[in-house]
């Protein structure tokens, strides 16, 4: 600032003119500055690998060999034949199903059962956000051990409670459930957190004049709560189904994508495909496509929760 | 609510608790407990169900000695080294972290530039991208610029968070008068100075709850180690224990031990600053 009243009393006209415009420049370098380096690095590694990935799949491509001939859409060709990828695409929807909308109902019914502060709540509300911030993979570890068909935990609960031993992750049929309710188990804290601070943002007022109104809690919940916690689910909605349409690291863990591919997931084939089999190429068609169905998804979630407002 | 309804409420209340309490506890208590008490023991009260299925009876610390290689043993894994590769590029991350998009958010709360706005949604739309989904295609990039294998491939892909920048963003917004700003400009203070001396010390809550959701994500974090690093030396301590178990893996202590290792430092953290941690989830909605 101080600058810039010295240089307009010690200059004429003319010549101020075009320092002040110099001056503006330099400020508008220097502000850019402050941004530069945060740019930097979402383009290189937010966007870049989107365009190298395009790219990548219409290219032959392996790691040692780089970039070869063009093979246009191949891969893309593949992919509609490839029996394994439609598997993995069905699998992750059942995950998906399995988990989000399960998860998301029982994180509300938590939030509204432990609104009220009452003794303890605060010690259950940190048992509910522990496995939160346990990672991925140590969960995994120890509920593999936990499902273990023959010395796991629950078959320990089970046989005490007269029941005979049920296999989790080694049964078809079993495995993708079991991993679901596993993921229920860690995510639905960031749910929970979400939902409380959602009910407590609604005025206690609301409520009170339902009451003077003659509304059962059923009728409140129906028309003061779900209405006013509707962007807010929309948000948990959105975001939970992103993130369990990518599950990976479970499935790496305790199930390599097994028993006969019954849990094998579209970003589990996608790492296979690249890291495994080394077929960056295809590896890298799959994941545009996993990304144009993931944002088309989305979006029609974002549209159809909003239409009906 | 009624008195007997409410009588009810709080009787239920007495069982529904400790039950969601164990729900939620249980794996990881019999994991701690489990690293703490011989194998032997361990199947020993499995069948049936009881106290002592979780309570060890007989404490060791045996499990420690194995796992930081102060045992005799065929293939001895030191995890302290591989705890220290995590605290190190844990440490790096938030502080480049810290340093860059306090930067950007100062530029987007307080700067005047020409398509600011396009500017911000240029970082906000990164995040659609879906991160694991685009792992491949990101290992590709890191590739090309020589730098898989290394700290540097797991630091420098993940320091600039657009969720970080917008939260500080906000917090400068919200919290810190404009006024400030211009009583220190007058002063005689460049931007520099304005950001470090009057911004930065009005929002150290700010910056503790960003650092903390870092932290966790970080601490975490599996899938990106898992391919980028190829060297054992440098790997982190999630995959270097995930690596040590199979799918099919009984429950064995020295797993236990690995994994409580990985385990308690963010627990101990998020339990010492819940409250900002709860916050920092509340508003912005970061995932871990």
């Amino acid at each position: 600032m101080a600058q810039r009243f010295d240089a307009a009393g010690a200059t004429p006209a003319a010549n101020l003119l075009s320092r002040v415009f110099t001056w503006r420049r330099r400020q508008l370098i220097v502000a850019f500055l402050f941004v530069l380096p945060a740019l930097i690095n979402f383009l290189t590694f937010r966007y870049i690998p989107i365009f190298e990935a395009a790219y990548a799949s219409v290219f032959e491509y392996s790691l040692l060999g780089g970039f070869g001939d063009f093979i246009g859409l191949a891969h893309y060709e593949r992919m509609l034949t490839d029996p394994v990828l439609w598997r993995a695409f069905q699998s992750t929807v059942m995950f998906v199903v399995y988990k989000v909308p399960l998860q998301i109902v029982l994180a509300l019914a938590l939030a509204l059962y432990l609104s009220r502060q009452t003794v303890g709540t605060a010690i259950v509300r940190s048992a509910i956000l522990t496995p939160m911030v346990t990672s991925l993979i140590i969960v995994s570890i120890i509920w593999a051990m936990i499902y273990h068909s023959q010395n796991g935990l629950i078959q320990s609960i089970l046989l005490s409670l007269g029941l005979p031993k049920v296999a989790f992750l080694s049964d078809v049929n079993n495995a993708m459930p079991a991993v679901a309710a596993m993921m229920i188990w860690k995510d639905i804290g960031f749910s929970f957190i979400i939902f409380v601070a959602g009910l407590k943002g609604i005025p206690e007022m609301y409520y009170e004049a339902a009451i003077v109104d003659g509304a059962n809690r059923w009728q409140s919940f129906r028309h003061i709560t779900l209405p006013l916690l509707r962007p807010i689910m929309m948000f948990v909605i959105v975001t939970q189904t992103i993130f369990s349409f990518q599950v990976f690291v479970p499935i790496y863990q305790m199930t390599q994508g097994g028993p006969l591919d019954s849990t094998k997931v579209i970003v589990y084939y996608i790492y296979q495909m690249g890291f495994r089999f080394q077929e960056m190429g295809y590896a890298s068609a799959l994941s545009i496509v996993t990304l144009v169905v993931l944002l088309t998804v989305s979006w029609l979630q974002m549209r159809v929760l909003k239409v009906d407002e | 609510m009624s008195r007997g309804l409410r009588l009810a409420d709080w009787a239920s209340r007495l069982v529904v608790y400790p039950l969601l309490v164990f729900l939620f506890l249980a794996p990881t208590l019999w994991m701690i407990f489990g690293s703490l008490r011989p194998d032997s023991e361990t199947y020993q009260y499995l069948f049936p169900f009881g106290w002592h299925t979780l309570v060890p009876i007989e404490w060791t610390l045996d499990h420690y000695r194995t796992i930081f290689a102060l045992t005799e043993s065929r293939r001895p894994t030191n995890f302290g080294k591989h705890f220290l590769n995590s605290a190190y590029v844990a440490s790096g991350i938030i502080l480049l972290s810290l340093l860059v998009n306090t930067l950007a958010a100062y530029f987007f709360a307080r700067l005047r530039f020409p398509g600011k706005r396009w500017l911000m949604l240029f970082v906000l739309a990164t995040l659609v991208i879906p991160s694991e989904a685009t792992i491949v295609p990101l290992y590709m990039v890191v590739r090309d610029l020589g730098i898989q294998n290394s700290f540097a491939g797991l630091i420098i892909p993940w320091y600039a968070s657009p969720f970080v920048v917008f939260a500080l963003t906000q917090f400068m917004r919200e919290q810190i008068s404009y006024e400030l700003d211009e009583a220190a400009m007058i002063d005689g203070a460049g931007l520099w100075t304005v950001l470090w001396r009057v911004l930065v010390p009005n929002i150290i809550p700010g910056l503790v709850t960003v650092s903390l959701l870092e932290f966790q994500v970080v601490w975490n974090m599996f899938y990106w180690p898992l391919v980028v690093i190829a060297d054992r030396d440098l790997q982190l301590l999630q995959v270097v224990i995930g690596g040590t178990v199979g799918p099919n893996s009984l429950p064995r202590g020295r797993t236990f031990a690995g994994a409580s290792l990985a385990t308690v430092p963010v627990v101990l953290v998020f339990l010492l600053l819940q409250r900002y941690y709860v916050q920092g989830v509340a508003s912005t909605g970061v995932k871990g």
